[in-house]
């Protein structure tokens, strides 16, 4: 078996002691029923609020291998970036089995619950959630809207940087029933010039947990119309922060914010 | 004469130039439409409300940087000075990270802790380098800027590690500058501001061609020596300061335009001073009009498009003057 | 003003922090139209007495008056249009042209917006005329010998048009055709045009031969003050200078040579 980072998983029997490196990967730990086997996570893994119990060993990328290790695992697993490349190589070393998961895009979702239920021995728990989540895709994938909300994804106003289409959360907006005004961008975020976001025009600016005030205050801001006017829809929680099998609710909480236009 | 005012023409036509360009795709009718004020709609408004301030804040800045690039030179008498030599951009940045690290909301909050960073780190450099009596001593100035820069660039550095990621991120891009937050209060602000240490800067032009002398020539031809340079030191900060808190740290410009216009233009500073503003202001819209289109719709922090520009101007211009 | 352009009184001055006085009790003055030399052996105070009497310190005690008022009193502007400085060493950090150069000595007295009148370009051709650089006028100063760059600072304070000249070992660097020049043009001066003329030099033969009065300095104190002729005397020199030395006399004027080891106790001058 290998994962997807091409790197072979050498596991003689299901992990005991499990750390994960990814809170997106924690998530899809806990929803196949792994949770007790968590023996470390990191401190961004906010959900389900059974992991705060967890100890924290520090962040994800580039993590400290001596706190890793502290914690005895015979498993870690990785969120899938060349980043992580030289600390699996040094838990090689160790002797400490080591998995990456690809886990950028809802597509993505599926097949990570998958490898992950194989690799926890829980493969069946894994494959009814990967279908049933893989039904509700297609389902939200076929809807049709006759109007599609013009939607700037506002990560944060100096400098202005925006969601591209490279991100999930294009595909969540778009499940919504919105348009992101630069779905055209490949890379999940970017830095762009105000101007750019004002030719383009959007009907809403929708803020993850960001306060609006910021944005509100600027004089230059208000040359976009939805600032000056206000527009803006506020969405909350984790699932706007990573792909999981939340997905649908994101996508739900999105729709209904936009048709109301409410923050 | 007729040298300048060709001069002030190309520099007009570069601005004219910065303002018909951008990300957004508009024609040379409704550049023209936007500045004659006789259109609205989206686009008159990018012209006159995004292109326009942010084209002359970037013209403002690039002088007044270049103007204090040339000061500071001959105050330090040091060929490799630049504004932020004397520490303010490690107490400007400081000042701007704790703002953004603490999530303040107010609009201006970035810009006036950023002004107040830089303030406390031209203070407490002009404190240590006041040595006996009322002295300033060039060298502990230098010294000083460099020691309470690398402090403030080292607390920056503990607060961004502490601070949860995003914020970390969002303020090194601060760091880098940029003209995004360009608007007509801005440029008014810096405008109006900027009057009086420019003003005071071009009447020292004369003491300062005696101060790149030495300061005992400078002070048997005439020049009170020791008021000099407080005055040109403290106006320099100050001039320098608001510039970084407006746009943040964009290096290279008072560094590199004193020397090319000194090369080139003129060498005393009645006619270097002015030659200078015109000169950076133009470069530094230049660089801001690359930073904006060169991968539109993605912008590129100004900071980079001067070095790029600058470093090998400056490799140029060190040949020339080692020949 | 008074008819004195320098009048140093019963001056002291030790800096903070030494435990003895680097200038003790020297009273001084000079005339229009005097060439007064100040010699003695390296940290004899020769160069502390100059920046007391320029105002660059202040006496610890005693007084000093440049044209009748006390030179604290007076601007540094006020002082640079009566009084022209040639040190011994500059270093230009963003060289200039030399006709640039010596403007420099007209700033003293432009307003800080006037641009140059006629008179001051012709005080600057003036003033490059008498040093004999007229022909450097357009070359850039990084590119002059030491001995050109020497005189163009001289003809940089001739521009100033001042009524005092301060020469702190300016000739250090000249050979003995400029430097000959150099003091032919300030003795030329003084006689002429009644300027006062200071000079502080290594080279006592020579401004012996040219001053009205010579101080010998010794430990911050005046050893000896008065004409060449009381004042080159060989008890004097070799307390002073810690080395024999034979006096002889030139043109009525002495002239010392210092001896060598094996020549000492020979003392082969003839003095007349």
């Amino acid at each position: 078996m290998v994962d997807h980072a091409g790197h072979p998983v050498r596991l003689a029997s299901p992990p005991e002691r499990i750390v994960s490196l990814s809170p997106s990967l924690t998530e899809l730990l806990f929803a196949l029923g792994s949770g007790e086997r968590l023996v470390g996570r990191t401190r961004w893994s906010a959900y389900p609020p059974e992991a705060q119990a967890i100890p924290s060993v520090g962040d994800g990328l580039d993590p400290n291998l001596e706190i890793v290790t502290a914690r005895r695992p015979d498993l870690v697993v990785f969120y899938h970036t060349p980043a992580n490349a030289a600390a699996i190589a040094r838990l090689d070393d160790l002797g400490i089995g080591s998995l990456s998961v690809r886990l950028d895009q809802l597509d993505d979702v599926d097949p990570a619950v998958r490898l992950l239920g194989r690799v926890t021995g829980d493969s069946v728990r894994a494959d009814s959630l990967a279908d049933a989540f893989r039904r509700e895709l297609n389902r939200l994938r076929r809807r049709s809207f006759d109007v599609r909300v013009g939607a700037l994804l506002l990560a944060w106003d100096a400098p202005p940087i925006v969601i591209g289409g490279g991100s999930f959360l294009s595909e969540i907006v778009h499940l919504a029933g919105g348009r992101n005004v630069f779905a055209d961008l490949r890379q999940p975020s970017a830095t762009v010039s105000i101007e750019a976001i004002a030719v383009r025009a959007p009907d809403v600016v929708v803020l993850v947990e960001e306060s609006e005030l910021t944005v509100a205050g600027r004089p230059e801001w208000e040359t976009i119309t939805a600032v000056r006017e206000r527009r803006f829809v506020r969405v909350h929680g984790s699932e706007f922060s990573w792909p999981s099998l939340r997905a649908g609710q994101a996508v739900a909480q999105l729709a209904g914010a936009l048709s109301t236009g409410s923050p | 004469m007729t040298r300048w005012l060709v001069l002030i023409a190309a520099v007009a036509a570069i601005l004219l130039g910065a303002v018909a360009l951008g990300p957004a795709p508009l024609g040379v009718g409704d550049v023209w439409r936007g500045l004659t004020g006789s259109a609205e709609g989206p686009a008159a408004t990018i012209v006159r409300d995004l292109r326009l301030p942010r084209v002359l804040l970037a013209f403002l800045v690039g002088g007044s940087l270049s103007v204090t690039g040339a000061a500071l030179q001959a105050l330090v008498r040091n060929p490799l000075a630049d504004p932020y030599l004397l520490g303010l951009s490690g107490g400007a940045g400081l000042g701007a990270v704790t703002a953004i690290a603490l999530q303040l909301t107010s609009p201006w909050a970035v810009p006036v802790a950023a002004l107040v960073g830089a303030i406390g780190a031209i203070l407490l450099v002009y404190r240590v380098a006041v040595v006996t009596g009322s002295v300033l001593d060039t060298r502990v100035l230098l010294l000083g800027g460099v020691v309470v820069g690398a402090f403030a660039a080292s607390v920056m550095g503990a607060i961004m590690a502490l601070s949860p990621a995003p914020e970390v991120r969002n303020a090194l891009m601060w760091l880098l500058g940029s003209f995004g937050r360009a608007s007509w209060q801005a440029v008014a602000v810096f405008a109006v501001y900027a009057v009086i240490p420019l003003s005071m800067l071009y009447g020292l032009a004369r003491p300062l061609d005696l101060l790149a002398l030495g300061e005992e020539p400078a002070r048997f031809l005439g020049t009170d020596v020791e008021r000099t340079k407080r005055v040109l030191y403290l106006t320099a900060s100050a001039l320098t300061a608001v510039a970084v808190s407006l746009s943040g740290i964009i290096g290279f410009v008072g560094l590199v335009v004193p020397h090319a216009v000194r090369l080139t233009w003129a060498r005393l500073h009645r006619a270097l001073l002015p030659a200078a503003f015109v000169v950076g202001g133009a470069l530094m819209v230049i660089a801001d009009a690359l930073a904006r289109t060169a991968f539109a719709p993605l912008e590129m922090p100004v900071g980079v498009v001067t070095a790029l520009i600058g470093v090998p101007v400056f490799v140029l211009l060190v040949r020339r003057w080692a020949s | 003003m008074g008819e004195l352009i320098v009048r140093a009184d019963a001056v002291w001055f030790r800096y903070s922090g030494a435990e003895a006085d680097a200038v003790r009790d020297i009273t001084l003055s000079v005339a229009p139209g005097e060439l007064v030399g100040i010699v003695g052996p390296n940290g004899s105070g020769k160069t502390t007495l100059l920046r007391l009497v320029l105002g660059v310190l202040q006496p610890t005690a005693g007084a000093v008056e440049v044209a009748g008022q006390p030179v604290a009193r007076w601007s540094r502007r006020g002082l640079a249009r009566l009084v022209g400085v040639v040190a011994q060493r500059e270093e230009p950090m963003f060289p200039l042209r030399v006709d640039q150069t010596v403007l420099f000595g007209r700033y003293p007295h432009l307003g800080p917006l006037g641009a140059p009148r006629r008179h001051d370009l012709e005080a600057v051709q003036n003033a490059l005329d008498r040093c004999d650089v007229a022909d450097l006028a357009e070359r850039w100063v990084d590119t002059l010998s030491g001995g050109e760059w020497q005189r163009v600072r001289i003809a940089r304070a001739l521009a100033q048009e001042p009524k005092a000249l301060v020469l702190d070992e300016a000739t250090a660097n000249l050979d003995i055709r400029h430097e000959m020049e150099v003091f032919e043009l300030t003795a030329r001066l003084v006689r002429q045009e009644g300027i006062a003329a200071i000079v502080v030099t290594h080279h006592l033969n020579l401004v012996a031969r040219y001053a009205d009065r010579i101080v010998v300095m010794d430990r911050g104190a005046a050893r000896a003050s008065g004409s060449p002729g009381d004042v080159l005397r060989k008890d004097i020199l070799e307390e002073v200078f810690e080395w024999p030395v034979a006096v002889t006399q030139w043109g009525g004027v002495p002239q010392y040579v210092p001896l060598r080891r094996d020549e000492s106790g020979a003392d082969r001058a003839a003095t007349p």
